[in-house]
């Protein structure tokens, strides 16, 4: 099918674009074990002084840490180096040839500059999740659950990600946009009970990063209500329509830079 | 191919306070005011046309041929391209065109050439065996062989150019939007590129809308043109007449042998030769009542410099 070829060969000149810094796979992989030690070191200062942690023992918020290491591999494999991409595209009015082409400019945009490499980060916190996930004991529906719920949480992130870059073409600069999401993930590496009032009302609805980290691990000790799984989900496909909706309009608003 | 009616085009643009001071209140009180790019503009090309657009810089092409191919929603107006309504990025009118710009580039910066043909026989979902052979066409006519495997950023400008024709032909449109594609470019690349549009228009049969600001591209390319300036039309029609409407007509310069007079019939004395400046029309005439009257050494007719026909065109009221 002619998509199926489209998206093979947008992927095909990402990672020889990539391949031409000559990544090693080993290099990375030292990188995403180091990263993940750093992340995962304040949890082992705080469970040093107190068993729990908001009803959370320390292999549990482990596990919160290994899907915060997986959605920020996916964040720098996938989603950042196209944001970068189409900023300056944008910013250089090449984004032209990115309308001309007969192929949903969003796809396009989602699709075209990617760092595969970096998905060894994911690799990482799937190791991670592996391990927490056999020290608590978790059973196939909580496996099946978490991923599932992972998955909305990718995908809601990729919304926040579109809504971002649909903003581009109203300011032109954003890279401090992506910073704030990128800040808003850093706050997800603790489970969300953790926080309180507005900040916990913010990580859970506005920037919804707690549902990209704390309710995978939630679900993973068997612990997330059947309706607040189904509301996550939910969330996650009301985003990815707001952002189809953000995008729409906002092509309708480009400029582009003038000749 | 191309019919364009009343179209006009209004960019907001933000007002900036001069200095430091200016800045600041810009950031609190945002002025806008409104640029008209394009107005009331009408036109239509048939297909297999070659038509030049010409203009001074901001006269408002770039932002015409961006409203043709889809890029930009005009203000106002009309206008089909190949049948379609160019707004809607419609994949199968995206298809059937091109937009080549000189001055922005789709090659795949760190790969070679080849591998941005690659992506965009694949994005336009082309037949593999046909794309292929148009890949194999366009590679000779533009004699793309050697450059094909060295990464873009190693070619020259016009290697670069080359290169970014065959990417935006691949999938053979119907109508190419070519904007300043010869710019830059040293005359040897101009000429290359020059004799591959005129081929590739004859072998395609494609409509071509060109700008360029090289006189010697419209001259070679183009038998009609349209002028617009502060994005209204000023002419459009065949570029031999535009010569004669506002190029003071043609020049005859007749030198004699002996010492020319000061004035004869339509002819005054400049740097010792007689000249004239004529309706083309008129010229015979002029000619034969010289012979006749001088002993002529050398006689010459100028076509007006299309340079000093633009400027002129230009230079007048909007």
């Amino acid at each position: 099918m002619s998509l199926g070829v489209a998206v093979a060969a947008l992927t095909r000149a990402s990672l020889l674009t990539t391949m031409r810094y000559r990544a090693s796979f080993v290099g990375e992989a030292v990188m995403a074990v180091a990263w993940a030690a750093w992340t995962a070191a304040p949890l082992f200062v705080v469970f040093d002084q107190a068993p729990t942690l908001a009803g959370w023992t320390a292999e549990e918020a482990l596990a919160v840490i290994g899907f915060f290491i997986i959605a920020q591999g996916a964040l720098e494999a996938l989603v950042d180096p196209n944001l970068r991409a189409v900023v300056e595209q944008v910013r250089q009015g090449t984004f032209d040839f990115v309308l001309l082409k007969p192929l949903d400019a969003q796809l396009y945009v989602s699709l075209h500059r990617t760092e595969p490499i970096k998905l060894v980060h994911c690799l990482v916190g799937l190791a991670i999740v592996a391990h927490s996930a056999r020290a608590i004991d978790a059973g196939a529906v909580e496996l099946a659950s978490a991923a599932l719920l992972m998955l909305a949480g990718l995908t809601l992130l990729h919304s926040l990600w579109t809504v971002v870059v649909s903003s581009a073409f109203f300011f032109v600069k954003v890279d401090n946009l992506s910073w704030l999401i990128r800040a808003g993930l850093d706050a997800g590496r603790w489970p969300v009970s953790l926080y309180r009032g507005v900040v916990r009302f913010v990580l859970t609805f506005v920037l919804p990063i707690g549902l990209v980290t704390t309710y995978p691990a939630l679900a993973l000790r068997g612990e997330l209500k059947p309706s607040t799984g189904l509301g996550a989900l939910v969330i996650s496909v009301l985003f990815g329509m707001l952002a189809r909706v953000a995008w729409i309009r906002s092509l309708r608003r480009y400029s582009s830079a003038s000749s | 191919m191309i019919q364009v009616n009343a179209l006009s085009k209004v960019y907001p643009v933000p007002k900036r306070g001069e200095g430091l001071w200016g800045s600041l209140r810009s950031i609190f009180s945002r002025e806008v005011e409104e640029v008209r790019a394009v107005a009331d503009l009408s036109f239509s090309i048939q297909a297999g046309e070659r038509v030049g657009f010409l203009g001074p810089n901001g006269a408002g092409k770039t932002t015409t041929l961006k409203m043709l191919s889809g890029l930009l929603v005009p203000t106002s107006g009309d206008r089909v391209v190949a049948g379609f309504d160019p707004s809607k990025r419609d994949p199968a009118f995206l298809r059937r065109i091109t937009l080549v710009m000189g001055q922005k580039q789709q090659l795949l910066w760190d790969l070679p050439p080849i591998e941005t043909f690659a992506l965009n026989r694949a994005l336009f979902g082309l037949e593999e065996a046909e794309a292929k052979r148009t890949q194999e066409e366009l590679i000779e006519l533009l004699e793309l062989g050697p450059l094909l495997t060295r990464p873009v950023r190693n070619l020259s400008l016009g290697e670069r150019m080359k290169c970014e024709l065959a990417a935006a032909l691949l999938h053979r449109p119907d109508v190419l939007f070519l904007d300043e594609p010869t710019i830059g470019l040293d005359v040897r690349a101009q000429v290359a590129v020059r004799r591959f549009i005129a081929e590739w228009n004859e072998r395609s049969g494609a409509t071509v809308l060109l700008t360029s600001h090289y006189m010697a591209d419209i001259a070679a390319l183009c038998p009609r043109v349209i002028v617009i300036a502060g994005g209204a039309l000023r002419y459009d029609g065949p570029l031999k007449d535009l010569a004669e409407r506002y190029g003071g007509g043609r020049k005859v310069i007749v030198r004699t042998r002996d010492e020319a007079p000061e004035q004869l019939g339509p002819f005054v004395r400049e740097d010792g030769a007689l000249v004239a400046r004529l309706p083309s029309a008129e010229v015979t005439a002029a000619v034969d009542f010289a012979l006749r009257q001088v002993a002529v050494a050398d006689l010459s007719i100028e076509e007006p410099p299309l340079e000093d026909v633009l400027s002129k065109l230009f230079a007048e009221r909007t």
